[in-house]
């Protein structure tokens, strides 16, 4: 098993399961935006409800997914969004393949901040790490303080996918961590002569708007 | 109530039974710093150390000293260059702290969560995350109208404030609301130092005061209970050293000295529950007290499997590996040269205790330990085995280790499981500890025996009459008195016996142990006697199931 410049491990039994490739993902984004929320959601298929337990440091998980008829794994690491964990948690970026990012759309601190995130990620990540900026929180139309159409110009202008998601209904939460994993098989896979995989056409395809948006 | 300050007449025979250095509990290896917390307060309370020097006394270098013996001193240097990378961050984000202060006073009524970026963590009323059990109490409590004489009628406030002042934690009620009150502290505190004196603490209104500063902060706990001067300041240095474990001395000290009006509380942000509960087990957790650590009674066989199968997957930087099962000491092996104190290992165990979050994953976070090095972090790799109840905290100097650490989790893992381990904690965790009736003596209702020469301690398990959480509570009072008489400072005691209405106690202090038992109301003082004496032989007895004696080193 060897491990290469951007964090991706190719065939293995890390942790006892066989997998075709493995990849590290981290979760970003302020403290209270549902990060751990949106995992648990992802790898158990369940939500937090009446909970909020604050991640202390920086949580790993492992999950397994099926790209294609490939076993990806998929190595989560989730951060506390305090700010003195961020010397810790600065150190583990530039190992991530695909970074998640995420505010809520009910608060608007989170989504300002989004662009601070950005400048560390330029800072501290490796060049070629996929990013998504994932608005959270969406099933919540009566609290909104973030439009969509300003998250989608805030992604374009610094050139990464954005969805809208929810880690109470699920809406998009598979999405997400599938297209990051479908993004390394087929940097993996590629043949010289096809088209580079796009993620952020990919999810743009592939994405749902939430139902009953005011805006 | 009779108090002996001598030797009881008559056992001079059984005493001589206990030979310091084989009393039970004793071992010539300790894991664990003795120093008694005590005598350090005495310094604090008697000696006029200048400022300066309580500085100097708090900061040591062990962490970098690791580094630099494991990879030579260029990396130690770089220890240093993440110091400077934090203070850069910290000075950014000082400047944004200003901006949310002015902001503050425009909306005094405003709660800070809301105008502050980094403590949104805190969720406000209007969130759709209604807290868990625990936590949600904490909230309500925060929420609590400090005019109120609920809030007032409180047994035990405790705050934290800065030099200057400024608000930084209320164990009760939202700290801002408290600005005028901290102010009034810091007002006396202030006044009494310019008269080159310094303010200890005050009794009025059926309360004790009691200050403690540590520059550049400042604890106070204010209290109805009937606790000494002496265990409240012990109290507040447990707070302070949890301030600490998130910070480190050497941040805490920078940023406030760089700007005196820092609001703390942003770096502080979401680490109010781990104060809360730290309070909250020092009010019902002997450990505290008596700066001891409880050990989970297991066979001894089994204790040195496990302490084998941790130190065969020893790696480089490892500097201690500790193994916890509800709320006690499983094993804990450590690097030859460095030894944990108890109070440290506290804050490890409030740690695990305050949050939930490290049953559902492994994790990966920075820890000051003060009293080992206040100066850096440690980095701990923390896991429970196996959906079990038993949690390893691999603790590094390397915050890039966490994959080492893993790998090493999971061969520590495999050879536990191989020799039957897990379940074999797991079964001394349901039992609950031993009882005491298998002391054999028919009037001893309970006991804490502490061992100084390991700072471990062992109690059996709370039966009736102290089931109830109101008997629980008032026993723990009960043992907090006879702490407190055979500890004052003006009048040691060495044996005392106290009867009280609802039962006698006995306390008694060696240079060897320290032992506390409860008997019924109607036991005699020779009846007590001649009981502890067979305790003690019952407690040799067991010492290898009930303390780690022979702690395993990498």
């Amino acid at each position: 098993m060897s491990a290469n410049s951007n964090g991706v491990v190719r065939s293995g039994s890390l942790g006892g399961d066989f997998f075709d490739f493995a990849c590290k993902v981290m979760l970003i984004g302020d403290s209270g935006v549902g990060k751990t929320c949106l995992l648990v959601r992802f790898k158990d298929g369940a939500f937090l409800s009446g909970s909020f337990i604050s991640t202390v440091g920086i949580d790993f998980r492992n999950k397994v997914v099926d790209i294609d008829g490939s076993k990806v794994k998929l190595q989560i690491w989730d951060t506390a969004g305090q700010e003195r964990f961020r010397s810790v948690t600065h150190a583990y970026y530039r190992d991530a393949h695909a970074l998640l990012l995420l505010f809520d759309v009910t608060n608007r601190q989170s989504f300002e901040n989004i662009r601070a995130w950005v400048s560390e990620i330029h800072e501290y990540a490796n060049d070629d790490v996929v990013v998504m900026l994932l608005g959270n929180k969406s099933d919540m139309t009566s609290e909104r303080l973030v439009k969509r159409e300003e998250a989608e110009k805030l992604a374009k202008d610094n050139g990464i996918a954005y969805m809208e998601t929810s880690a109470k209904t699920g809406l998009n939460v598979d999405l997400s961590f599938m297209a990051v994993a479908k993004d390394l098989k087929m940097k993996k896979t590629r043949r010289p002569n096809e088209p580079r995989f796009n993620v952020r056409d990919f999810v743009d395809q592939q994405k749902q708007t939430p139902s009953g948006c005011c805006f | 109530m009779a108090d002996s300050p001598g030797r009881p007449d008559g056992t001079d025979d059984e005493d001589q039974d206990v030979l310091i250095g084989e009393e039970p509990g004793a071992s010539v290896h300790p894991m664990l710093a003795t120093e008694d917390s005590y005598e350090e307060l005495d310094y604090d309370l008697n000696i006029e150390a200048p400022i300066t020097e309580q500085r100097e006394r708090l900061a040591s270098g062990t962490i970098a000293s690791i580094v630099e013996e494991h990879t030579g001193p260029a990396s130690a240097e770089e220890v240093g260059t993440e110091a400077t990378e934090l203070e850069n961050d910290v000075e950014r984000s000082s400047l944004e702290g200003d901006l949310s202060n002015l902001q503050i006073s425009e909306e005094v009524t405003q709660r800070r969560a809301d105008t502050v970026p980094d403590r949104q963590d805190v969720p406000n009323d209007t969130d759709e995350e209604v807290l868990q059990n625990r936590e949600a109490g904490q909230r309500e409590i925060k929420d609590e109208d400090i005019h109120s004489s609920v809030w007032r009628d409180h047994k035990k406030h405790v705050f934290i404030l800065s030099e200057a002042g400024k608000p930084i934690y209320s164990r009760y009620g939202n700290e801002d609301k408290l600005v005028s009150l901290m102010g009034v502290m810091q007002a006396l505190i202030s006044f009494v130092q310019d008269g080159k004196n310094n303010l200890r603490s005050i009794v009025a209104g059926g309360r004790t005061f009691v200050f403690l500063v540590r520059p550049p902060l400042i604890l106070v706990a204010v209290c109805r209970t009937h606790e000494s001067q002496q265990q409240l300041l012990l109290q507040l240095t447990y707070v302070y050293n949890q301030v600490l474990s998130v910070l480190t001395y050497s941040q805490l000290s920078r940023v406030l000295e760089t700007r005196k009006n820092y609001d703390l509380r942003r770096l502080l942000g979401g680490t109010e529950k781990f104060l809360d509960n730290l309070l909250n087990l020092i009010d019902q957790d002997p450990s505290f007290l008596l700066t001891a650590v409880r050990c989970l009674p297991l066979d001894s066989t089994v204790r040195d499997t496990i302490g084998h199968s941790i130190q065969s997957a020893k790696i480089k930087d490892l500097v201690f590996a500790i193994l916890i099962a509800d709320n006690q000491l499983v094993t804990l092996c450590r690097m030859k040269k460095y030894i944990l104190h108890p109070a440290d290992l506290h804050l490890v165990f409030n740690l695990l205790n305050a949050s939930t979050s490290f049953q559902a994953a492994d994790s990966w976070i920075p820890i000051c330990l003060p009293k080992f090095d206040s100066a850096g972090f440690l980095h701990a790799h923390i896991s429970y085995l196996d959906n079990s109840k038993a949690c390893l905290l691999l603790l590094t100097v390397d915050k890039m280790m966490f994959f080492e650490l893993a790998k090493c989790k999971e061969k520590i893992v495999e050879k536990l499981k191989k020799h039957h381990c897990i379940e074999a904690i797991n079964r001394a965790v349901a039992g609950g500890g031993y009882r005491c009736l298998e002391v054999g003596i028919s009037d001893l209702r309970h006991f804490i025996y502490k061992s100084k020469s390991t700072a471990q301690f062992t109690a059996p398990e709370l039966e009736a009459p102290y089931r109830e959480k109101e008997e629980r509570a008032r026993l723990f009072n009960m043992y907090q008195y006879v702490h407190q008489r055979v500890h004052n400072a003006a009048r040691p005691l060495k044996i005392m016996f106290h009867v009280g209405s609802r039962e006698a106690m006995l306390g008694w202090v060696t240079t060897g142990f320290e032992l506390y038992a409860v008997f019924g109301p109607l036991a005699t003082k020779q009846v007590a006697i001649l009981a502890v004496n067979k305790l003690l032989k019952w407690i040799k007895k067991e010492e290898y199931r009930l303390f780690i004696l022979d702690p395993p080193e990498f």
